[in-house]
């Protein structure tokens, strides 16, 4: 399982004027790569505190009383600010719920769409050069160290790889905006050929002129060499039309023409096969007689050949020695750590001195360092955040130590004073501001909890077999897609252009006109679907998303789930999807989670949550929204949610629960295991507890769809 | 949704027009709701669907066409007999131009053109009668309603007065005279009461919930403070809030008991016809249930009507007798809830059909989305595309080409 993003063990309060208010209350998911996992809920149930979380712009007031968020290596409750830079945005974007308030009133939309990927170029490169250094450096200390007769050959070549990696993603990057630029053409000319075929208004000069230029950016010696003179005839041919073009007298038919033989000739460069980079950088620097004017097949053939016999074969195997080197290496770190982390355990569990256990924790630290294994390019979370959580915890700790005291006294005095006032017949209006206070057996636990879940992680990871030459081809491709980042160069012009894309992409019309305009000449559904050209703009691995739809009609919606889901397989992107309505997610989500009360109370596949509902909530939910066949009254949730300063003692649903039982009022029900994949926290689900059918709704709904299915195949 | 069989009509729309210069945010539509029905108006954003509803409650003066409601003119708007003027005469002038240039035949030209002044003369005469009656009916079809209860409170209150002595004659003079203060002040537009979309705009944060709900009573001219509260009461009982609530402001309350204020303030002007403009998309989905369950029953209490414009097609369904679509300011399709899901005939009605999501993970992903393009859709070259009724019942908007192809298609 690759999981991207890991939540555990999330704990977050806010302080109120009224008392401490209990958002998020002790949850934990995984977001696996390339996956939706939809959170659905209602309104205050803690859903969005989750997302803020995980991109780290919670308010002021907020408490985070535990738990963490683990993303590449790092822990998001822990880094700094300026680590988080690194990520917001860019790793991680957000779509927010309120187009209104996420748009900048006095910037052109063009300006903001673009902002963030200009300003991120630069530093992306950077980073990713960085990367790339360290990471080659690391696999060549390890070949060596594993096959040290080969040194000098190891050093030459890693230099080698080095040098055309990078060149074959500068010709990759050229040849991609040549093909985006034809592909962006064509879809114009595909616009033009359509609209005039049905006797549209155009504005025909204009459009040729367009086309004309375009026709200039479209030059790339692997596109088009082969086309080179027709590409030089249509454009003579499309400059003498529109030379010849008369607006008054509208004669559409050369035009036509013209434009069609365009098209033709376009359609054939974007059809061509797209040459292998990689091989024919090689192939280029260092074979002699390297002849690159061959068709893309046979080239790509011929180039793979040369560089497998010359340099590939031979890299690999020893790329895969020097990865099984340093795994088993930090294998045996990772084995003699073991006991160190049970003698951590009992030391964190029992009482210590502030600077003896930071000490401790640095020393342990150390160790967990040495035993990570930095060929792993997917990096491992728990051991890499060891050193800030365990210090972090030590921190809390004693921050607390020395406060709890002196909040415990302040409190005493001031309803001390507030009695006194009372007793001597004031009329007071000011509040006792509540105590908070912090047991140390918590905290102390915060900090072994983390001790154990390395220990835990470890001891799965040392019996997991590995297939290095898996391990290996992958180490290799992560080396292309960061050397791809190194050259990746944005202009303000590509920026504009694919800003554009992405607007009619979300489906705003003439894009090219409203990229001039502020947000207030927007409607609210357009200018949601900016904030999402946004979010989009930056290429993010995690897409949060928090009612991204809810302000918008039914066939934006569609459009913009679709366009949600396009983007997902594209480029394999993980999405959280908030909202509460459980009839969008059907199509987005893999998995689902159902909050109440800044609880899960189910967890499982789509499948599972809509064949297989089992939370009396889950039923709620599902069948207080009619669907197409409803006929008869509505099951609304009587009531509303508990307040969350004074959260109940069991079941926090349980009093809007019809199929409560006397034990939901007083302990909170355990998640019960349904299947492999579908979790219920409901005391139904407990060997004991009487036999409550599902809602009539719902199976008849169910039902019902099977029944469809079933029409469906059979049909099929 | 329980049947209606109720054929009266309640309000009658004519060929609406409302343009905001230069846009036609509601082009030609026309459309009867019937007593006791729920009419259900669905589009995407910014199709017109919230301004038909304001122009039928007079925010907006309407460009062109009336509006019905009880068999009285409400609304009604001049440019369009405006236009047909104009057209009218630059014909007569370019056919007097004509005349004047021709040689031969100059007679039977002359005769055309004194035929067409003729014509032009009456037509004007009649559009300035039209005008000032539409005018007329605009500005003051609230006083001639009043005129009509005023009417109805003295026969009812004369014989009365004429029995009564003494004491009785006092308190009865003194009830008489209430009742035609508020009979004088009574509006007709008074009768449709509208829920707005966004439960915490709509509700002005420095009034308490008890002077929300009876602003209406009192600009009506009631003055009895304890009938006032008693109502205040029995609205807030009636859309399942509590005595206690009156003192208190809106913001102590949730999204779902705001809309229900919302709906309270409005139904106690006792309405004939409520307007609910998109009362439930701003909602949890467990709140959007108890306010559709709570319009529900207070339509059956109260024998409401109901235009109610929405979205989503799963609740418009679930809620309406009959369902309107909208697109770009035009009504295209008009049909029973069920015969218009059984068979969507619009190319618009069903590519908004075929994007609603179902909660269904198997189906939805082999649901296909029909994407609509209008000029890919219509040929419009030839003839321009009318609301047309195809079975009785069933309007689409096409033109003659299509109506036979959509004819021979469904088999109507």
């Amino acid at each position: 399982m690759d999981n991207i993003l890991e939540v555990k063990d999330l704990k977050v309060s806010f302080r109120t004027q009224t008392g401490t208010l209990k958002a998020v209350r002790d949850i934990s998911f995984d977001l696996q790569r390339g996956k939706t996992l939809a959170i659905v809920g209602e309104s205050g149930s803690g859903k969005s505190v989750t997302a803020k979380a995980i991109q780290g712009i919670l308010a002021g007031n907020t408490i985070i009383e535990g738990g963490e968020i683990f993303f590449d290596g790092k822990d998001l409750l822990k880094i700094s600010e300026e680590e988080f830079h690194h990520i917001r945005g860019d790793k991680i974007a957000m779509i927010f719920q309120d187009p209104l308030s996420s748009l900048n009133p006095i910037v052109k939309i063009g300006k903001q769409i673009t902002e963030a990927t200009l300003l991120k170029s630069k530093l992306n490169r950077r980073e990713a050069k960085r990367e790339f250094k360290t990471l080659l450096a690391e696999l060549k200390t390890n070949m060596i160290e594993a096959q040290p007769e080969n040194e000098a050959r190891i050093n030459s070549m890693v230099k080698t790889f080095d040098k055309f990696t990078i060149e074959s993603n500068h010709l990759e990057n050229a040849y991609n905006i040549a093909s985006t630029n034809a592909q962006d053409l064509d879809s114009l000319v595909e616009d033009f050929l359509f609209l005039a075929s049905k006797n549209q208004k155009l504005d025909v000069k204009a459009q040729l002129r367009d086309f004309i230029n375009r026709l200039g950016h479209i030059k790339n010696h692997f596109l088009t060499s082969k086309l080179d003179d027709r590409i030089q005839t249509v454009r003579s041919e499309l400059i003498a039309v529109r030379a010849a073009y008369r607006s008054k007298e509208n004669n559409m038919e050369p035009v036509v023409a013209t434009v069609n033989k365009l098209e033709d000739l376009l359609n054939e460069i974007v059809e061509q096969p797209k040459p292998d980079f990689m091989n024919i950088g090689y192939y280029k620097l260092y074979c002699q007689d390297a002849d690159l004017t061959k068709p893309v097949d046979e080239l790509n053939e011929v180039a793979k050949a040369y560089t497998d016999e010359n340099f590939m074969n031979e890299f690999f195997s020893l790329a895969k020695s020097g990865v099984e080197h340093s795994y088993n290496k930090r294998l045996e770190s990772k084995k003699a750590l073991l006991p160190k982390l049970a003698e951590a355990r009992s030391f964190f569990g029992a009482e210590f001195e502030k600077s003896a256990g930071n000490k401790y924790a640095k020393e342990v630290s150390d160790m967990v360092e040495e035993s990570i294994d930095k060929l792993e390019y997917i990096k491992d979370s728990t051991a890499y955040t060891f050193r800030s959580a365990v210090l972090n915890g030590i921190d809390k700790l004693f921050y607390y130590v020395k406060r709890n005291p002196k909040e415990e006294a302040r409190f005493a005095r001031q309803s001390a004073k507030r009695d006194r006032l009372i007793a001597r017949g004031k009329t007071v209006t000011w509040k006792v501001v509540p105590k908070v206070v912090y047991a140390p057996e918590d905290l102390r636990g915060n900090i072994v909890h983390v001790v154990d879940r390395l220990n835990e992680h470890y001891n799965e990871y040392i019996n997991t077999p590995v297939d290095f030459d898996k391990r290996t081809s992958d180490l290799i491709d992560h080396f292309k897609e960061e050397a791809s980042l190194v050259v990746y160069r944005v202009t303000k012009g590509m920026a504009k252009e694919k800003a554009i894309k992405l607007m009619k992409e979300v489906g705003i019309h003439e894009p090219r006109l409203r990229y001039n305009q502020y947000p207030f000449e927007f409607s609210g559904g357009m200018r949601q679907r900016i904030v999402i050209a946004i979010a989009l703009a930056a290429n993010p691995e995690i897409l949060i998303c928090d009612e991204p739809t809810t302000a918008l009609d039914v066939t934006i919606q569609s459009q913009i789930l679709e366009l949600i889901n396009e983007l997902k397989a594209e480029r394999n992107l993980s999405i959280i999807f908030i909202t509460h309505d459980l009839g969008v997610v059907a199509n987005m989500a893999d998995d689902i989670a159902v909050m109440y009360a800044g609880k899960i109370v189910e967890y499982g596949t789509a499948d599972d949550i809509f064949y297989d509902p089992r939370h009396p909530y889950t039923w709620a939910l599902l069948s207080s929204m009619p669907d197409l066949d409803t006929k008869e009254k509505l099951d609304a949730i009587p009531g509303t949610p508990p307040n969350m300063i004074y959260p109940p003692e069991g079941d926090a649903f349980a009093a809007r629960n019809k199929y409560a039982m006397k034990i939901d009022f007083e302990e909170q029900p355990p998640m019960f295991q349904v299947s492999d994949t579908h979790w219920a926290a409901t005391w139904l689900l407990h060997p004991d507890a009487p036999k409550v059918e599902t809602p009539k709704a719902i199976t008849d709904r169910i039902n019902r769809m099977n029944a469809k299915r079933m029409g469906g195949e059979q049909n099929a | 949704m329980p049947e209606n069989n109720n054929e009266e009509v309640l309000l009658r729309v004519e060929h609406l027009c409302q343009y905001f210069g230069p846009t036609k945010a509601v082009d030609d539509v026309s459309f009867d709701i019937k007593k006791g029905e729920v009419f259900g108006l669905v589009g995407e954003s910014g199709c017109g669907k919230t301004t038909t509803g304001r122009s039928i409650i007079k925010i907006y003066n309407i460009t062109s066409g009336s509006i019905y409601f009880k068999g009285q003119r409400i609304c009604a708007g001049t440019a369009g007999i405006r236009t047909e003027l104009k057209n009218a005469r630059k014909e007569l002038a370019s056919l007097t131009k004509e005349a004047a240039k021709a040689t031969e035949n100059k007679a039977e030209l002359e005769a055309k053109v004194a035929e067409k002044k003729a014509e032009v003369e009456k037509l004007a005469a009649d559009a300035s009668a039209k005008i000032k009656a539409a005018n007329f009916d605009h500005k003051h079809s609230d006083r001639e309603y009043a005129k009509t209860l005023i009417e109805k409170t003295k026969t009812e209150y004369e014989p009365k007065l004429a029995k009564a002595t003494g004491d009785e004659l006092a308190s009865l003079k003194k009830e008489y005279k209430a009742a035609l203060t508020v009979a004088k002040k009574t509006k007709l537009i008074t009768k449709i009461q509208m829920i707005f979309q966004d439960p915490i705009a709509s509700l002005d944060p420095r009034m308490t919930v008890r002077e929300i709900i009876a602003e209406g009573l009192i600009i009506n001219g009631i003055k009895d403070q304890e009938y006032i509260d008693e109502k205040v009461y029995e609205m807030l009982e009636l859309v399942g809030l509590v005595r206690e609530h009156a003192g208190r402001y809106p913001h102590e309350f949730s999204g779902g008991q705001r809309q229900r204020i919302g709906i309270a303030r409005a139904v106690i002007m006792q309405p004939d016809l409520l307007i609910a403009d998109e009362p439930v998309s701003a909602l949890d989905v467990s709140v959007q249930a108890q306010v559709i369950n709570l319009l529900n029953e207070l339509r059956e209490k109260l024998g409401l009507t109901i235009l109610f414009i929405a979205h989503d097609l799963s609740v418009v369904k679930y809620f309406s007798n009959r369902i309107g679509v909208m697109y770009y300011g035009k009504m295209v399709e008009l049909a029973d809830t069920d015969e218009l899901f059984a068979h969507p005939v619009h190319p618009y009605t069903r590519s908004l059909l075929s994007a609603i999501p179902l909660p269904d993970p198997h189906a939805e992903k082999v649901r296909k989305r029909i994407v609509y393009n209008p000029i890919a859709a219509h040929d419009y070259s030839q003839q321009q595309p009318t609301l047309r009724e195809l079975v009785p019942g069933h309007f689409v908007l096409c033109n003659d080409e299509e109506a036979a192809r959509y004819n021979e298609e469904f088999g109507f």
